[in-house]
């Protein structure tokens, strides 16, 4: 029975998920720029691992350049780091998310404008049901 | 030595032990004497020697493993104990010959009792030489009991035996060997003691050498 | 800068069996490591010989640098915490209690913490007043932690420690552990059986089966490793085809085929258009499987240095 880690699985190493999260996050909107990043302590508090996992976590991002370190301080996110994590999963769109939605549509024989319309009619739908 | 005196430490967290029990021990024979009645106990006093002997035995036996985990060597584990039982040798070697000194002053209790006095021991002499005997025969019993405790780590059962075995041969090898069974009879009580003395150096590095490779 | 533990060739032989043969380890200081294996597979042995309890056959055994064996400087800066720990609790009177055990280690650790000793016993609701041989094995168990954590020993060691302790304790254990380790980092080795649980404590994994090593490794190097595929025969041999595979098992159309090797994005993508589930291994299964021998365990031996 694995301990409960706050949704961390054991399909990959932990210190990715950490850094895909935080990545999410802020992404997202809810780690604004220039807001501190949880310490290396409190990430592996909240998730119950241990902390050289969630500082190799953060050290991923921080390689990337989407967190910088003010010495002292802590880890706060960059400047444009939404930005570069937005345009990187705008990238991944397309082969993770277009391409086996055609191959399936290909498969039962939905063609190209058979589906842009069943895209817009689902879109209409979700529109209202949030109104 | 400041490892020595952390293990001294870790013996005396109950300090009850080791001042109460001899005492204890002493009052509940003398009381048991009294009650029966008589003039003369022998063999009272043999209580605290047997005491410490057992209390040797049982700081390596049970105290020893702990001892360990909280990180003494094994050399200044038994460094720590002998040092601690030769000290209380000192002390209640100090306590037989003031109730000695009493008991002749009382005479007896005020009832003509022996209860400290045993005369084919050199315990009879002024009171320091009951203080030096008692401090050497029972440090000799402390580190003596140690001895056995750490053979029985060692080796178990079988150790003891052997241990004793090997004891029973060298006293009867000494014994008969020419003259030296009666030469031992007619030692003087210095000399007495010294024999005890040297027999005490004797465990002390027997014991030392054998705790070198104990496990718990 | 010198490891924390440092074996060659250590070899430990007993009359009728050998405990530990020709093992090699390094651990780096400041490091969470979990010591896993079987029972009986010599994780106890290891242990004892690196806190001096016990003496090594051959090969040569550095704990902060030094042999630890009769070693006060290295000694005093360790801690073993061991299951079957005996305390000076056998006379009628008076009793050895928990706050002996206490003050006795509250002198011979540096910096043994007596706060924290008291709020470990309040959180394993062990009181200090109690003889220690009147104690449940978890109890004694709970005593043998707050010694260990207490200690905050530069190595501490932990074998198997929690027996007798119920799966909340255990939790109680671990997290204490792990904020303990975030405060005052140390070198902390754990063996343990229960792997699952304590999985995510570790940096690095070491396990040990009958008396060799057969697996050191960052533990995260581990996860996701080995995955099994299942679902239709044909799909699962398509998707597992040219990779490494452990075992593979079959009833009517359906297969189950353990594969090694990452799964990327793109693999998960496919397996889903397959039809075909993923489930990864977790740490404690992997272990078991390297464990015993089995067949294809040895391509997951990689060893790193510390």
């Amino acid at each position: 029975m694995v301990r409960e880690m706050a949704g961390l699985d054991e399909g990959g190493p932990l210190f990715a998920q950490v850094a895909e999260r935080l990545a999410g996050e802020i992404a997202d909107g809810g780690l604004a720029e220039g807001a501190r990043v949880p310490s290396t302590n409190e990430l592996a508090a909240f998730y119950r691992i241990n902390p050289a996992t969630a500082a190799k976590g953060i050290n991923v991002l921080a390689d990337e350049g989407l967190l910088d370190k003010r010495r002292g301080i802590g880890m706060f996110v960059a400047a444009g780091a939404r930005a570069t994590l937005l345009a990187r999963r705008r990238a991944e769109f397309t082969g993770r998310y277009v391409v086996p939605l055609l191959t399936e549509a290909t498969r039962l024989g939905i063609d190209a404008d058979e589906l842009i319309a069943l895209i817009k009619e689902t879109g209409n739908e979700r529109e209202g049901a949030s109104l | 030595m400041n490892t020595m005196i952390k293990v001294a430490r870790y013996h005396l967290v109950q300090p009850v032990l080791f001042v109460m029990l001899p005492l204890a021990a002493l009052a509940f024979v003398f009381a048991v004497n009294a009650a029966r009645g008589g003039a003369t106990f022998r063999g009272g006093l043999a209580v605290i020697f047997v005491l410490f002997f057992g209390m040797g035995v049982q700081r390596i036996g049970r105290w020893l493993p702990f001892g360990l985990a909280l990180g003494a060597t094994r050399r200044s584990f038994y460094a720590g104990t002998a040092l601690l039982g030769v000290s209380m040798s000192l002390v209640y070697g100090l306590v037989i010959a003031g109730l000695q000194a009493i008991e002749r002053a009382t005479g007896g209790w005020g009832q003509s009792v022996n209860f400290f006095q045993v005369p084919s021991l050199p315990l009879n002499g002024p009171w320091y030489a009951t203080w030096l005997t008692s401090f050497v025969g029972l440090s000799l019993m402390f580190v003596y009991g140690m001895w056995y405790g750490i053979v029985n780590r060692r080796w178990g059962m079988l150790g003891l035996l052997a241990f004793l075995a090997v004891q029973v041969l060298a006293v009867l090898a000494v014994y008969s060997l020419a003259g030296l069974g009666r030469h031992f009879a007619s030692l003087s009580a210095l000399e007495m003691t010294g024999v005890i003395a040297g027999l005490t150096v004797v465990c002390l590095a027997g014991g030392h050498a054998t705790i070198r490779r104990a496990t718990v | 800068m010198t490891p924390a533990i440092s074996v060659t060739g250590l070899t430990r032989r007993y009359p009728d069996q050998v405990a530990l043969d020709d093992v090699h380890l390094t651990i780096g200081t400041e490091t969470i490591t979990g010591l896993l294996g079987r029972n009986g597979a010599g994780k106890t042995t290891l242990l004892r010989i690196l806190a001096g309890q016990e003496f090594p056959s051959s090969g040569s055994v550095r704990v902060l640098g030094s042999p630890p064996a009769e070693n006060q400087n290295v000694l005093r800066r360790l801690v073993l915490v061991r299951e079957d720990q005996v305390y000076p609790d056998f006379q009628v009177y008076p009793n050895f209690k928990v706050s002996h055990a206490l003050r006795a280690a509250s002198f011979c650790y540096p910096n043994w913490d007596a706060g924290l000793a008291s709020s470990l016993l309040k959180d394993f609701g062990l009181r200090a007043g109690k003889a220690i041989k009147s104690l449940s094995r978890g109890q004694r168990s709970a005593l043998g932690i707050t010694i260990g954590l207490a200690a905050r020993a530069e190595v501490t060691l932990f074998d198997e420690p929690y027996a007798g302790l119920d799966a909340v304790a255990r939790q109680i254990f671990y997290d204490r552990l792990l904020a303990e380790y975030a405060d005052f980092p140390r070198t902390v080795l754990l063996s343990t059986h229960l792997i699952d649980e304590a999985a995510a404590l570790f940096e690095n994994v070491v396990v040990i089966d009958r008396g060799r090593v057969v697996l050191d490794t960052a533990a995260d190097g581990l996860r996701g490793m080995v995955t099994t595929v299942s679902g239709p025969v044909l799909a699962v041999d398509s998707f597992t085809q040219g990779r490494p595979v452990w075992e593979r098992r079959g009833l009517g159309s359906q297969a189950s085929v353990v594969m090694v090797g990452q799964v990327s994005d793109d693999d998960r993508e496919r397996a889903r258009s397959l039809g075909l589930d993923l489930t990864p291994l977790s740490l404690q299964q992997l272990v078991i499987r390297a464990s015993g021998g089995s067949a294809g365990a040895g391509s997951l031996t990689m060893r790193t240095s510390a």
